[in-house]
Parts: structure tokens; C-alpha cells; sequence
């Protein structure tokens, strides 16, 4: 009877050895990571910014190509055609449903039927639009002037695709009043 | 004499900061692209009525050998009125007008002016190649609409009346001749031409 007990304490005893001597070994282990130099995850970026560059050296030249930039107005949907002329630089007019704009200044409102407010057109002529596109073309002519080239006013008329014929005439008139006698209609190019 | 050691320098790799420079590309990406067209935008010229004599002289010249066209096309809501040299097509005999009935009536009759296929372009396209064919030279076309037209019916006419295989791409940024595939290519833009 004393010897199954003894031999049960010499048991216990060896198993709590070995977990002594398990936690001490990972105790160990532990300090010995604690102790060692964090190694720096070094990045090399050369070849991502090369990539970059590139990208962005492409984007800035289509950029650059194009003598305007035509961003038309919120809501406004510009007309398909299978034209392909290219855009000639020129001012821009756009006219969506509720609005002219011109030079990013919004001119004058459109009613819900798409028609010019009667109060600011005198005939076929609009005029705050007149105005402006006025004082434009002076400031442009001044600089053709210095530059010794000869002006050409040509209006880029960037209209909605539901813009009625009557204020599209409008449109046209005031700027023929203003000098501009050159007209393109921009398009989006089909399959372009 | 004892000579002094030169101290040792260290000569490690100075690596630019290239990061500041990432978050500069990374931000100029998007703005760029944003800037950018996504569509491909390209342009009708058009010519207001007072230049509708002013052409270059070769062409002048060829023209005074032919009796000018003076075609004339009016978008209507109900159709096409299309005239040359004084004389709509398809009017009653003896008459220069017949304003009751268009030349090439809507493809889809009934539908509404925001439909944009409801002209017969098909039609006023082999319309145009009759009057080519007798007009080799004239490139001249005047386009009126009623007020409530919407702008891609006319758009739509005016590449109806230029000809599906038309490209102008080469005549306007490289000067080259216009192709023979052109027909009515001159657009003047009218008011009440009907």
C-alpha cells in the first residue's frame, strides 16, 4: 500500500518537473525574441513610382492636347453624332435644359419648357449673355492684337440634347451680334 | 612624428524619402483623370445664313459651270420638308410649296419630339445622294427646324445630310480635300428657313 504511494508522489512530482522545466524553457524563449532587434521591413517603392510617373506623365499630355476643355454642366447631356472633326479652340456656350453658361458663369435661366426668360431677350437677342460674350470677345481681339494674329470668334455652342431650335437660334444670334462668326455644335463622337 | 588617423566615414546609401513624392502622384492621378474627357468629343462646324455665298474660289468656279442647288431642308414635328432650287420635293404639280404635306414624313408616326428616331434619316440620306449625284460640287445645305425641334434631331439631320461615310477628320486637321463621300458636309444653320 505504501509503495503504490510512493510511486503515485514520485509520478506528481516528475509531471510538475516537466511543467517546470516546459515554462521555463518558453520563458526563455520568450525573453530571448524580447531581446533580439525588431528587423525593418524595408519597402522598395522604385518601381511603383516609376509606374506612377509614367501614369501620370501620360495623363498630363492628353491633358495638354486638347485646346478645349469641355466639361459640360450638371444634368446636361450632350448630343451623339458620327461627326469626327476635331474641336477648334473657340469659347464655349453651353446651354443645358435650366441654364446658359458662359465662361463658368451661369447667365441666364431657362423656364421648365426650355425657353429664354422674355424679360432678358430683346428679339432674338440675349442680353446678359450679348454682354459677356461682348466684353470676351474685346479681351480676346486685345490679345490676338498683341500676339499680331488675326481673331477668329468661334462660339463652341455645347447644347443638350432636348435643347429646342428657338433657343438654339437665340443662342446664335446673340453670339453673331457679338462678333463670333464662326459656329461648331459639340458632339460626342459615336464609337469614339 | 606620429600621424594622426584619418578618421573613418561611413559611407552608407542615402535613400531619398520617396513617399511625400507617392502621395503627390496618388493625388494627381484621380485629379487628372477627373479632368479628363471620357467621351470623345468632336465638332459640327456651322455656318450662320451670311456666309452662306462664301466659299473658296476653286469651288466658286466650279459651281458657275451648275445652277446653284440651294437646297434647303426644314425639320418639322410631322416630318421632312426638303427643297432645292426653289422647289419642294414631292409638292402637288404646279406648286413651288405644299406646307400641308412634309417630303419625307416620321419614320415612327405618333411618337413623341423627345424620340429621337422618329425621323426617316435613312430616307433624307438617300434623298441627299439623288440631289449629290446632280450636284457633284455643292456642299451647301440650309437646315431650319420649328422652335420645339430638340437639338439631336438636328444634330442626326445634319449627319443624315452628310453621309454615313463621311470623314472630315483629315480635311480639317490636315487639310487634305474632302472625300468624295461627303455629301452636303456645309451645314448653315436657319431661322425660319421653311
Amino acid at each position: 500500500m505504501s509503495d503504490h504511494h510512493a510511486n503515485q508522489a514520485a509520478q506528481l512530482a516528475a509531471q510538475q518537473a516537466a511543467q517546470q522545466a516546459f515554462l521555463a524553457k518558453k520563458k526563455a524563449k520568450k525573453a530571448a525574441r524580447r531581446n533580439n532587434d525588431i528587423e525593418e521591413g524595408n519597402l522598395n517603392i522604385t518601381s511603383l513610382m516609376d509606374v506612377v510617373s509614367i501614369i501620370v506623365v501620360y495623363l498630363l499630355k492628353s491633358y495638354g492636347t486638347d485646346p478645349v476643355v469641355i466639361t459640360p454642366t450638371a444634368g446636361q447631356k450632350v448630343p451623339m453624332s458620327r461627326a469626327d472633326a476635331p474641336i477648334q479652340d473657340g469659347v464655349p456656350v453651353y446651354v443645358s435644359q435650366r441654364s446658359i453658361t458662359f465662361g463658368s458663369q451661369r447667365v441666364v435661366q431657362l423656364d421648365e419648357n426650355g425657353d429664354v426668360d422674355p424679360t432678358q431677350v430683346t428679339g432674338q437677342l440675349i442680353g446678359p449673355l450679348f454682354d459677356l460674350m461682348s466684353e470676351e470677345a474685346e479681351r480676346s481681339k486685345q490679345t490676338s492684337a498683341s500676339k499680331d494674329e488675326p481673331w477668329e470668334g468661334t462660339v463652341i455652342l455645347v447644347g443638350d440634347v432636348n435643347l429646342k431650335f428657338s433657343t438654339l437660334v437665340k443662342v446664335m444670334y446673340t453670339a453673331g451680334k457679338a462678333e463670333y462668326s464662326q459656329y461648331a455644335f459639340c458632339v460626342i463622337q459615336l464609337g469614339g | 612624428m606620429a600621424r594622426r588617423k584619418k578618421k573613418s566615414v561611413d559611407e552608407g546609401e542615402v535613400e531619398a524619402n520617396l513617399i511625400p513624392v507617392m502621395n503627390v502622384m496618388f493625388l494627381l492621378i484621380p485629379a487628372l483623370l477627373l479632368a479628363m474627357e471620357v467621351a470623345r468629343f468632336a465638332a459640327i462646324n456651322v455656318s450662320p445664313p451670311k456666309f452662306a455665298a462664301q466659299s473658296d474660289q476653286k469651288e466658286e468656279e466650279k459651281k458657275k459651270e451648275e445652277k446653284p442647288l440651294n437646297l434647303k431642308v426644314f425639320v418639322m414635328s410631322d416630318g421632312y420638308r426638303v427643297s432645292a432650287s426653289g422647289q419642294q420635293a414631292g409638292a402637288d404639280g404646279g406648286k413651288a410649296a405644299d406646307s400641308t404635306k412634309p417630303t419625307i414624313p416620321l419614320a415612327k408616326p405618333g411618337s413623341d419630339l423627345s424620340d429621337f428616331d422618329r425621323y426617316n434619316y435613312e430616307a433624307l440620306e438617300t434623298k441627299a445622294v439623288e440631289y449629290k449625284r446632280l450636284f457633284p460640287h455643292e456642299t451647301v445645305v440650309t437646315i431650319s427646324a420649328e422652335n420645339d425641334i430638340p437639338l439631336q434631331a438636328i444634330i442626326k439631320t445634319m449627319d443624315a445630310l452628310r453621309g454615313r461615310d463621311c470623314t472630315l477628320l483629315n480635311a480639317v486637321s490636315a487639310g487634305e480635300e474632302v472625300p468624295a463621300e461627303c455629301l452636303f458636309w456645309s451645314p448653315i444653320v436657319e431661322a425660319g428657313a421653311g
